[in-house]
């Protein structure tokens, strides 16, 4: 998810910190979309059953989001492929440095 | 109006951020509105067991939750450290959990701490202690703080989901600030360590474990060394579990670790499942982590993306002077964290993407936080 969305910004800070100006306003807008997510379904919905459809997509405006500092990545490279150890051949000491 | 001054949050995330910043910064805060549409509302028992560990650790502070666990008002007071403190964890979550608020508050504490904890050291959602004790710790080096009274032991493990491990802790406090870091040169990989374990399966696993994660590496360096830690007895603990934690370190002295850890999920979710699944094999774990870390060395920056929340609040709690760090992509982690920061602290980072390396710099004067509790004697 970050690593989608950094790429296409290319202004960080206001990824991380918003426009200082709609800074409450993005705030309100998330609420407002999961209202309008509820209302469209149906009516009657025990809240919890609505809470682990949006957990499948962890996203920054869930306020009860778990508290994990590890970064699960979906899907591992595989790193037997010739071009990707090309690729990071050079971040070890027994790279090519003589270029 | 003056008697609720209180910073109103709402929602369970980043409890413990907020509860950590909260507590280094004397703000009072109240929290709302956790997990009030949830099916089971309130605190998780492994939330209220943080809220009691801070309540060992420190003084003259308040902590009211209301009946059904959706309210909490926390004020803090100072905290006080001590010796010979114990602590059950539970088997909710790994230790893991715990240690990152416990090593940031005990620096800022009045007496070092030294605790036992008790409970899951290794698990799939926390860093595992062998993390914790080979790259966490080493972190606090470049902010100025001697490592000499850190300590981690484990002196039993256990995985999930029953747990019955046992660590160690001793953090030191510090004498009042941390140093200002430039910490933005990675470096080359120079090598690779890590640490197998098993508890309560055959101690061939940790091998097996070893010997897939070294056919990756071998192909990029070759001093690789993986330590087998093999508990059996009561030091392994009360389930079942293997798993590896690797370290790339570099010629500038940055450590990039990933965990994994296999284990039979709990007897609850079983029955949900209706059927005992299928442990990841060795190989495979072995495989996987080796990936996970060559992706961690492929990101760069200095730390890896578990321990970014934790090096910008280090640099946020430095002096008012400039610290300087890079890091790979930004996680949604080290993203809330940098949130958070600037919600208590006030301190905003400036960040640079470095399209050359696909690295992000980022800059910030720190908030001066200073140890008050420490006795100037």
């Amino acid at each position: 998810l970050a690593r989608t969305m950094s790429r296409r910004s290319d202004n960080l800070m206001q990824l991380v910190y918003g426009l200082p100006s709609t800074k409450l306003g993005s705030v309100a807008e998330e609420n407002d979309d999961s209202e309008a997510n509820s209302s469209d379904d149906e009516f009657f919905r025990p809240k919890g059953q609505k809470q682990q459809a949006k957990n499948e997509s962890p996203s920054f405006g869930d306020i009860d989001g778990e508290d994990c500092s590890k970064f699960f990545k979906a899907e591992l490279k595989d790193w037997s492929n010739e071009d990707l150890i090309k690729s990071i051949r050079d971040r070890f000491v027994t790279g090519n440095w003589s270029k | 109006m003056g008697r609720d001054k209180s910073r109103r949050l709402y929602g369970s995330r980043h409890f413990r951020q907020r509860l950590v910043l909260a507590t280094l910064t004397s703000t009072a805060v109240t929290i709302e509105d956790i997990r009030s549409g949830d099916a089971s509302p309130g605190l998780r028992p492994y939330e209220v067991s943080l809220l009691r560990l801070l309540d060992k650790i420190s003084d003259h502070h308040t902590i009211d939750l209301n009946e059904t666990g959706t309210k909490l008002r926390y004020r803090p007071g100072v905290i006080i450290g001590g010796k010979g403190l114990e602590h059950d964890c539970g088997v909710h979550r790994g230790i893991g959990y715990f240690l990152e608020p416990l090593i940031l508050l005990g620096l800022f504490s009045r007496a070092p701490i030294s605790i036992r904890l008790k409970g899951i050291t290794n698990d799939t959602k926390d860093p595992s202690v062998d993390t914790f004790r080979t790259t966490t710790l080493h972190m606090l080096k470049h902010f100025g703080v001697p490592l000499d009274g850190f300590d981690l032991n484990i002196d039993s493990r256990g995985s999930p989901p029953l747990g019955g491990g046992e660590v160690f802790l001793r953090v030191r406090n510090i004498n009042s600030t941390l140093t200002a870091a430039n910490w933005v040169d990675e470096g080359m990989v120079k090598r690779i360590r890590g640490v197998s374990f098993s508890t309560r399966v055959s101690p061939q696993l940790e091998n097996r474990i070893i010997y897939a994660a070294r056919g990756i590496f071998n192909r990029f360096i070759p001093d690789v060394h993986i330590h087998t830690d093999h508990r059996s007895g009561s030091a392994g603990g009360r389930s079942p579990g293997y798993g590896v934690s690797l370290v790339a370190e570099t010629t500038t002295g940055c450590l990039l670790s990933v965990d994994v850890t296999v284990s039979y999920p709990s007897v609850d979710e079983i029955n949900e499942e209706s059927e005992k699944p299928e442990l990841t094999s060795p190989e495979d774990l072995g495989v996987q982590a080796a990936s996970m870390l060559l992706e961690e060395v492929a990101q760069g920056g200095v730390v890896d993306s578990t321990h970014q929340g934790l090096l910008f609040i280090l640099c946020a709690l430095c002096p008012p002077d400039v610290s300087k760090v890079r890091v790979g992509q930004l996680t949604p982690y080290g993203i809330e964290t940098l949130r958070n920061i600037r919600d208590f602290l006030d301190v905003k980072f400036i960040i640079k993407p470095d399209p050359n390396s696909n690295t992000v710099t980022l800059k910030c004067v720190g908030a001066g936080v200073k140890n008050l509790a420490r006795k100037i004697s």
